[in-house]
């Protein structure tokens, strides 16, 4: 199915020739990634009037440059403020944001985008030519599958709370109690809703995260006279080029973290339901538990940056593959997509790539030159977004309280979703200002909610015999790589002290 | 006195005025504003995509516009208490729901802040067939195959929720068939798909128009008396029919306008004129081509006044409580 190289060079210049539609969509993939709430998919569904109206093949374009492009914008404000506007990049201020509170925002910003398009290109051209394989993935991976999955995602939450084990358990176990609010998916039975339907639903997702990181930081930043450390503001003042240059360097150095962290994002793009955040989870916990540094990450650490950024960006080609080969969308943007090419009447499957290639490869040489283009139209410009760091927290926390507030407000249109986003941001100031990580909270309400899911309904279907846990093979060597990866850490430093042991003696 | 009598009567005609003519004017003009349409579902789905095209030519008919108000959540809930709640009883404000899974909503927990007798649907716009469909690369190829293999093992079967007419059907059938059948909720018809499309569960349930004519699914049968779109659903086994259910077709979509009962008992005129513009829109070209625009199968569109509406809800009611332990789960 992969296509020889000369049809896939003429199928990218031919992509060449939607530069009318590529551009403008770049352009505003950037801006509503940026902007917190304005996920790409909300975008698509609020434009979908002109896509429905375009050609299928220019439509599709349009919305895979927009979604490829909202990836790269959504770094922007996790790196320098703190707010990660999209759940794909809840796990990039982890260490973006240090760096940049340290001054080294445009340097961070350099990673991110490095990073991205480095991670974009490589696992597009391997979604290319892995399309046959890839495509079966969804076929092998079911619940059980995913409930590991899930359990890699928040293993995570022991791994940042390293300083302090009790505290992030106890915070991931708060993140999980929140995500559990709601009724489930099973029986439907609201739990700890307080009488709101609006929570019948679970814990909306977007109010809950900018809540938690932005109006928590906004309440922490105010006390200072701009969101950068002392040291971070004579550093910043100074800055010319090279921290851009430096960014892209140290990216460049960690070129076999962005690789495999973005096959990493590929393959679980690959899966139905999975997603950007539990990739960039997964490839943030399997990076640290594979790092002769474990200790750095979560100080600014450049790997750490990495890790999440490279895997988000591989989900955006995996989020394709099922959608196009077996008309199962890997992911919300990805249905929303399906919902266009079938108004059109695509019939998905692998006659697609031969009856419309320009839908099917076009989807992937279009985020390639999107990848291409944003290398060029983004790198330059860190020296002027990392300037946002200098505004003075006297007019920057305002602008910031209301741009999540309307970000909360977007997803679902209501009010009360401001009402949530407020709560969460002052559980987020207690939680900073006691020490308890507001990130291991997090991962338990994005991950609870979708392990839950997994759960009953892998029990259901096994008419509650808990033996289905460990009833597929797949499932199986997924059990026993997550037992190495927790126990890892210990076993490492075991080893280690034994042999200063015997070393001594 | 005389004087007193030409003020006394000036001041109650002014009064009266001002009282008695805005209503007799809003009365003579309704609707006198824009309608208010409250969507208890997200934006973007098919009850969004049937409105408009409902919508869209039947304010040709009422010479205003129909505003839709989106109100998502638990299962319609949200979109039913916000209505109830916010709602005027001037018959401006209707709600537009998909009547068998939001009225089986009633039946496994009923409203705290209404009664269900409170509102009624006077205006179905649709007709959307429960379907059982199976994976093309299932070893099931009939749904002779499918009963069969029912009686042998649990068969697991995906549907959007629960407590949704789709799950009613396969319930009926396999409570008839002696089939045993495990329901499995996905939340929602494009999990429900990729659970058969993958093969994690045995087979699914959904309104026919969620997979009619998707690749790698075959539709084996519907809840139905006709099959209204043969093409697209070649050798589907008419359900109802050919095992005797004893039921009526189960619409498992089956949009329709409700109106607050306050409204329409207190302005039946209002009310006269919602129906009987309603009712026109059917006949009217401009609907057709809208339908077929929003690349809706125009076989599905029924037009359903009160009567149709009430035996509908009144049938969907009686055989969800038949079954309503097996519908929560």
């Amino acid at each position: 199915m992969a296509p020889e190289l000369s049809v896939f060079l003429a199928l990218f210049a031919d992509t060449l020739s939607y530069w009318w539609v590529i551009i403008p969509a770049t352009i505003l993939g950037i801006v509503v990634g940026a902007i917190p709430g304005f996920s790409a998919a909300n975008t698509i569904i609020i434009l979908l009037p002109i896509t429905l109206a375009m050609e299928p093949a220019t439509g599709m374009i349009f919305m895979v440059v927009l979604y490829t492009a909202s990836r790269l914008g959504a770094g922007i404000p996790a790196i320098l403020v703190n707010i990660p506007g999209t759940a794909g990049a809840a796990a990039t201020p982890l260490d973006g944001y240090p760096m940049a509170v340290a001054g080294r925002g445009q340097q961070a910003l350099a990673i991110s985008f490095t990073a991205s398009v480095g991670a974009g290109i490589i696992t597009t051209i391997a979604a290319i030519i892995l399309i046959p394989w890839l495509s079966q993935v969804a076929y092998h991976l079911h619940s059980v599958e995913m409930i590991v999955v899930m359990l890699f995602g928040i293993s995570l939450i022991a791994t940042i709370s390293a300083a302090d084990k009790i505290k992030g358990l106890i915070a991931g176990f708060f993140g999980l109690m929140i995500g559990y609010i709601g009724a489930d998916v099973v029986y439907e039975a609201p739990r700890g809703s307080f009488g709101f339907l609006e929570l019948y639903d679970k814990v909306p997702l977007i109010p809950a995260l900018v809540g938690l990181f932005a109006i928590s930081e906004a309440f922490v930043v105010i006390e200072r006279n701009t969101i950068l450390s002392k040291e971070g503001e004579t550093g910043q003042q100074q800055a010319g080029w090279g921290p851009t240059l430096e960014g892209i360097r140290a990216t460049i150095v960690h070129w076999k973290e962005v690789i495999w962290t973005g096959m990493l994002g590929l393959v679980i793009g690959v899966i139905p339901g999975a997603g950007a955040a539990i990739a960039s989870f997964v490839a943030y916990q399997q990076s640290r538990l594979m790092s002769k540094t474990p200790e750095l990450y979560g100080s600014g650490h450049v790997p750490g940056l990495i890790a999440p950024e490279s895997a988000n960006n591989g989900v955006t080609s995996g989020t394709l593959i099922p959608l196009l080969i077996i008309g199962v969308p890997g992911g919300a943007t990805a249905a929303i997509m399906a919902v266009v090419l079938e108004y059109h009447g695509v019939n998905f499957g692998p006659d697609l790539f031969e009856s419309e290639p320009m839908i099917a490869y076009g989807s992937f040489t279009a985020m390639l030159v999107t990848y291409v283009l944003l290398g060029f139209l983004i790198l330059p410009l860190t020296r002027y977004f990392s300037r946002v760091m200098v505004v003075p927290t006297l007019y920057m926390v305002p602008i910031l309280i209301a741009f999540t507030l309307v970000g909360a407000f977007v997803p679902r249109a209501y009010v009360f979703d401001m009402g949530v986003a407020i709560v969460f941001g002052i559980i987020g100031y207690i939680a900073r200002r006691t020490g308890y990580h507001v990130a291991a909270i997090l991962i338990g309400v994005i991950l609870g909610p979708l392990l839950e899911n997994y759960f009953l309904r892998a029990l259901r279907i096994s008419q509650g015999d808990l033996g289905v846990l460990f009833s597929s093979t797949i499932g199986n060597i997924l059990w026993v790589l997550l037992l190495l990866s927790v126990l890892a850490p210990g076993l490492k430093r075991f080893l280690t002290s034994s042999r200063k042991t015997r070393n001594a003696d | 006195m005389h004087k007193n009598t030409r003020r006394n009567f000036l001041k109650l005609s002014a009064a009266g005025l001002a009282i008695g003519l805005p209503g007799l004017s809003f009365g003579a003009t309704f609707p006198a504003r824009n309608m208010e349409v409250f969507i208890p579902t997200r934006a973007g789905g098919g009850a969004d995509r049937n409105f408009r095209s409902f919508a869209g030519v039947w304010k040709n008919h009422l010479d205003v516009d129909l505003e839709p108000a989106f109100y998502p959540g638990a299962a319609g809930r949200v979109g039913y208490e916000t209505y109830m709640g916010k709602a005027s009883d001037d018959c401006h404000d209707l709600i537009f729901g998909n009547m068998g899974p939001e009225v089986l909503n009633w039946v496994v927990k009923p409203p705290t802040s209404f009664s269900v007798d409170d509102y009624f649907y006077f205006l179905m716009v649709d007709a959307d067939p429960g379907c059982v469909f199976i994976s093309e690369k299932s070893s099931m190829k009939t749904l002779e195959d499918v009963i069969a293999e029912g009686k042998k093992r649990t068969l697991t079967i995906a549907t959007s929720r629960l407590a949704h007419p789709a799950s009613l059907g396969m319930l009926v059938l396999a409570n008839k068939m002696g089939m045993k059948v495990n329901l499995i909720p996905m939340s929602g018809g494009k999990n429900t798909r990729n659970g058969v499309l993958t093969g994690e569960v045995d087979l699914g349930v959904l309104p026919a128009t969620t997979v009619m004519g998707k690749k790698g699914i075959k539709i084996l049968g519907l809840f139905d008396e006709k099959n209204l779109v043969p093409e697209k659903m070649a050798g589907a086994t008419l359900i109802n029919t050919e095992y005797k259910l004893g039921i009526p077709p189960i619409a498992a979509g089956a949009r329709a306008f409700g109106i607050k009962k306050a409204a329409a008992d207190k302005y039946p005129d209002r009310f006269e004129k919602l129906v009987e513009t309603g009712m026109k829109v059917f006949k009217d070209p401009d609907y057709k081509v809208a339908v077929k625009k929003a690349k809706a199968p125009w076989a599905f569109i029924v037009a359903g006044g009160v009567n149709e509406c009430r035996d509908y809800v009144g049938n969907i009611t009686r055989i969800g409580k038949e079954y309503s332990g097996l519908l929560k789960g």
